[in-house]
């Protein structure tokens, strides 16, 4: 590694500063892991080692009703927002406005979350007029309701966030596919659905599992958009923001705080060092591969 | 054969392609038009608890001729400061991956930053005030060593404390945008510039920043653009003065002015199109799309 010119410490330096800055980054969610097991909760003189406050996270039933429809809000996400990511991902390698294609979907990163939830929430409000209205000049009104503030506008919120994350990961995962292979399937008879199941779907199963995991932790993660959107119910997240900004944080959500964190560095963590294993094999193919150039 | 099949073919052919544009319509109808209609929104008429279609420029006149617009360029300012300090601490990392590391081992360094990244932003950000607070970790870890002998207390509640939070909550987008303008830097033009004697600085400002131009901006926009709105930074790490424009809609939208907060969304949607229009003239933007062709 590195070249001829470069001593060996500089190097160990810049992958210190590294790992130092990654530490840096996570420093206060490593911190409210630590208090989460102090029995006296924060900003006490004693530390004492317990695991109670994870026990009553589960008895806290304002945080159990959260979970459950966080759960429920990131399991529709999931099934909703991946084929979408993986449809786009086709679409844009098929289409031939690409620049209008990629600028849509991945123009959701650049909107801060309060401005497009600010601007969907009065969508609503104006689409549930709109079919209010419209009901009433028709003299029904089976479909009122449809776009009332509740799970499907938080889902739409969630669905945008979501979707541009997945589609890059799923993308970048399908640039590493060899498109004649899917020729060479058609061409052997088979159908345009059997050869994306069989043949390139399991190439890509990494990026689009990977994708999966980003859905689900990011809806757990998501705060402004589903605050916003959500109606009447409250998910994990608007139930801390509203303990924090209050009453001050209770030692359930510190603890429970702890819990989302670590579930999500543990499943990235995961996926992380697969990738690691992965690369070393894909290293390891490539040395292979070189190594009769090299001694030649 | 009966007419049937082939209506049913067509039926499914039209399926098919109406699935296909799925993501496209969906972003169209419930991302861009929104935004979009928040120019329309911003002019109509304030009333009680909702708004009535009309033409009135009270909602900006409200933004432009107040504290607001002090706000606001002060929350630009805070921003511009992020984004400096972000990109002189993350960028280093972009370069260093790419210049030292081994191709296929590039990829999985960067994932290193995706991990604070998945930690939901409201602990993140929280979590920032037991830290930096006055009996918090920083002091108390200062005062331990004898460096300071009274806590700092202006590293939280002031623009500083938004201004940490923004460095560490937007670093790892300066690394990934970073690291994918590095693309535009093969490994072979470091080695010409070893050869030819060029020193580290002139390196970096004649070769790297010209080639990954685009890539920096993209990620200078991207933290720039959230620091001015996020309102969750000024409003959990902020003092009374730091206000952005995510807090002015947000404190819109709570205070039933309606038509206030979509002004406030669609100045920020022209900030955000003129930067990356400025960007897009001066280092034609579609250069980062490069490694996902």
């Amino acid at each position: 590694m590195g070249d001829d010119y470069s001593s060996v410490w500089s190097y160990r330096l810049k992958w210190l500063y590294t790992l130092l800055l990654v530490a840096t980054l996570m420093l206060p969610v490593f911190y409210v892991i630590y208090i989460s097991f102090n029995k006296n909760g924060f900003g006490a003189a004693e530390y004492v080692f317990t695991f109670e406050w994870y026990g009553e996270i589960f008895s806290d039933l304002l945080l159990l009703g959260a979970l459950g429809n966080t759960m429920i809000l990131a399991a529709i996400t999931l099934v909703v927002a991946v084929p979408m990511g993986l449809i786009a991902a086709k679409f844009y390698k098929a289409t031939q406005a690409k620049l209008l294609t990629v600028s849509l979907l991945l123009s959701p990163l650049f909107v801060p979350a309060d401005i497009l939830g600010s601007a969907l929430l009065v969508f609503f409000k104006n689409l549930n007029i709109a079919c209010a209205t419209v009901g009433e000049w028709l003299g029904v009104s089976w479909f009122d309701t449809w776009f009332d503030l509740g799970y499907f506008s938080a889902l739409v919120g969630l669905i945008i966030y979501t979707l541009p994350y997945i589609f890059v990961v799923i993308l970048i995962t399908m640039g590493r596919y060899p498109e004649q292979q899917t020729e060479a399937a058609r061409s052997c008879g088979a159908t345009a659905w059997q050869a994306f199941i069989q043949i390139e779907f399991p190439q890509i199963r990494a990026g689009v599992f990977s994708a999966c995991a980003f859905a689900v932790i990011l809806t757990f993660n998501e705060y402004t958009r589903t605050s916003l959107l959500k109606g009447g119910y409250d998910t994990i997240t608007t139930v801390l923001i509203s303990q924090m900004l209050n009453e001050g944080m209770s030692e359930q959500s510190y603890a429970m705080s702890s819990l989302i964190s670590f579930i999500a560095i543990a499943v990235i963590g995961t996926i992380i060092l697969y990738t690691l294993f992965q690369s070393d094999r894909l290293e390891r193919e490539a040395r292979a591969k070189a190594e009769p150039v090299m001694s030649s | 054969m009966s007419p049937l099949p082939l209506s049913r073919l067509r039926w499914q052919r039209a399926a098919a392609k109406a699935l296909f544009l799925s993501p496209i319509v969906f972003m169209v109808l419930f991302f861009a038009l929104p935004l979009a209609l928040t120019v329309v929104w911003s002019v109509f008429e304030r009333t009680m608890f909702w708004m009535k279609p009309g033409f009135t420029l009270f909602s900006y006149e409200n933004f432009f001729f107040s504290a607001r617009l002090e706000n606001f360029l002060g929350s630009m300012m805070h921003s511009s400061v992020s984004v400096v300090v972000a990109f002189l601490f993350g960028f280093p990392v972009a370069v260093f991956i790419r210049r030292r590391i081994p191709q296929v081992a590039q990829h999985r360094v960067i994932l290193l930053f995706i991990l604070p990244f998945m930690v939901s932003e409201i602990i993140r950000i929280f979590a920032l005030r037991p830290v930096l607070q006055r009996t918090g970790l920083v002091n108390s870890v200062l005062l331990e060593l004898g460096i300071i002998t009274e806590p700092i207390t202006a590293i939280l509640y002031t623009p500083m404390g938004v201004i940490i939070g923004e460095v560490l909550s937007f670093l790892p987008f300066i690394v990934f945008a970073g690291f994918l303008a590095m693309e535009a830097v093969p490994k072979y033009v470091f080695e010409i510039c070893d050869d030819l004697g060029a020193r580290p600085h002139r390196v970096f400002i004649d070769v790297i920043l010209p080639l990954a131009a685009p890539g920096i901006f993209a990620g200078a926009v991207f933290i720039f653009v959230n620091g001015l709105g996020v309102a969750l930074l000024p409003n959990i790490l902020g003092g009374p003065g730091a206000v952005n424009a995510g807090l002015i809609a947000t404190q819109a939208i709570s205070a039933l002015d309606f038509p206030l907060a979509m002004a406030v969304n669609a100045i920020m949607m022209t900030t955000l199109l003129g930067l990356l229009y400025i960007g897009h003239r001066l280092f034609d933007l579609t250069r980062i799309l490069t490694p996902i062709n």
